[in-house]
């Protein structure tokens, strides 16, 4: 019986070497996604997984797809410079592919939606038109429970 | 004097042979070091630093976010914009405002639920005395050079060849270190999904060419987004004029989301 040649453990030990090699290798192209960029580092597959997000807002020019009068007076108004958006909310809620869905939500019924911009707040700019809860309340003394929209046009309140 | 000379010499002759070796050594490591770091398999993994664009194509926009404070009024349409557009979970916000009061005695900051439903008013004995007050929306600046980016083990968050910081949800694990190494403090993990989530500046409306949805609801044209590549873009004329100032820039992170009229005091 010859002695084991005196280099058996280096081969086993390469044949080890190479075993792990091909099973990293392997689980390497298994779990790396096809779309690796090697240069910036990322999936390009994620750029259309966050392109594919439902929109919800759609902007004035969404709403003057069908409401092009009221979008052709708002030019002339006080507040022509605000989205419709900001008041009725996301067109989503209104319309699900071109046809309407609920009503176009908006707060008539009470002050807040008016409030919330033009009550006075020391952190508002100085120049924007606001108003003291106080001179408020004595402003519409007339009645209880008053409303803005009460006196006020909503797309044009002028005083 | 001659003698001690003599001595110094007799006794160290290896000191001078022995430092070159070292500053020859020392030499060797630094330029493989260099050359590894320059060429390496990592090297190009995270950043702009490197100026290697790789196989993408060059950017043709350079999109930036302007806020403007001496415009905002606190009124929370973005918040509420932010939440409907991109299904933000309650409690958790993409985008926020806060309220500073600059005091004799202190610098106040508050933002309730976010400013949801904008800012309840100060009450009389703190409203007097106020130095400075102003409202400022904070998001994630989609910093040029994101350190929520070099800290993903997984690459699930990058810097989108139009310079959008963006999350792989598929890819993310939520083990919240991007969360941890926002200076901003713009990401959470998503108790819904359990991903890291974050503003992406309406990635998904940018691409079918709209805005992002708290610059189309602000009443006030506070915040603005647009390409500074486009000469004639609102952004760039206000970039071009203004003294526009980013937060943070101690942390080098070199945000595209710049603030006009930032009272110094904001962080």
């Amino acid at each position: 019986m010859s002695n084991p040649s005196p280099k058996a453990h280096l081969v086993r030990l390469a044949a080890v070497l190479v075993g792990v090699l091909v099973v990293f290798l392997i689980i390497k192209q298994m779990v790396v996604p096809d779309s690796w960029n090697y240069e910036e580092w990322y999936r390009e597959g994620a750029l259309a997984l966050n392109a594919s997000e439902p929109l919800a807002y759609g902007g004035n020019e969404s709403c003057a797809a069908c409401h092009q009068e009221t979008n052709d007076e708002l030019a002339e108004f006080k507040h022509k410079a605000l989205s419709c958006e900001s008041c009725h909310g996301a067109l989503a809620d209104h319309v699900t592919d071109g046809v309407k869905t609920a009503a176009a939500q908006v707060d008539d019924e009470s002050t807040w939606q008016c409030l919330n911009c033009h009550e006075a707040r020391v952190s508002k700019p100085e120049g924007f038109p606001q108003f003291d809860k106080v001179a408020i309340k004595e402003h519409t003394e007339i009645e209880e429970g008053m409303l803005c929209l009460a006196c006020h046009t909503p797309h044009d309140p002028t005083p | 004097m001659k003698n001690m000379k003599k001595i110094v010499e007799m006794e160290m002759p290896s000191i001078p042979d022995s430092r070159r070796e070292f500053l020859i050594r020392l030499l060797e490591g630094t330029a493989t070091a260099t050359v590894l770091m320059v060429f390496g398999p990592g090297a190009s993994a995270h950043g702009p630093e490197t100026g290697i664009s790789g196989s993408l194509e060059p950017a043709k926009h350079n999109y930036a976010y302007i806020i403007d404070i001496n415009k905002c009024i606190g009124c929370g349409n973005c918040v509420r914009a932010c939440k409907r557009e991109n299904s933000v979970p309650a409690d958790y916000f993409r985008t926020w405002v806060e309220r500073y009061v600059v005091r004799a005695d202190g610098v106040y900051v508050d933002s309730p639920n976010g400013a949801l439903e904008g800012f309840e008013k100060l009450n009389k004995k703190f409203r007097d005395n106020i130095q400075l007050s102003r409202t400022v929306p904070k998001m994630c600046n989609h910093c040029h050079n994101p350190p929520c980016v070099q800290v993903c083990p997984v690459g699930a968050t990058f810097k989108s060849p139009e310079g959008f910081v963006l999350v792989d949800h598929d890819y993310c694990l939520g083990c919240a270190y991007c969360v941890q190494a926002c200076p901003y403090a713009a990401r959470f993990i998503n108790p819904v999904k359990h991903k890291s989530d974050k503003c992406t500046w309406c990635y998904h409306r940018v691409k079918k060419g709209k805005l992002p949805a708290c610059v189309t609801v602000c009443p006030q044209k506070a915040r603005l987004f647009g390409d500074l590549n486009d000469v004639e873009s609102e952004v760039s004329k206000i970039f071009e004029k203004d003294h526009w100032m980013v937060l943070k820039p101690e942390m080098h992170t070199d945000p595209t989301c710049f603030y006009i009229g930032l009272p110094r005091e904001v962080v």
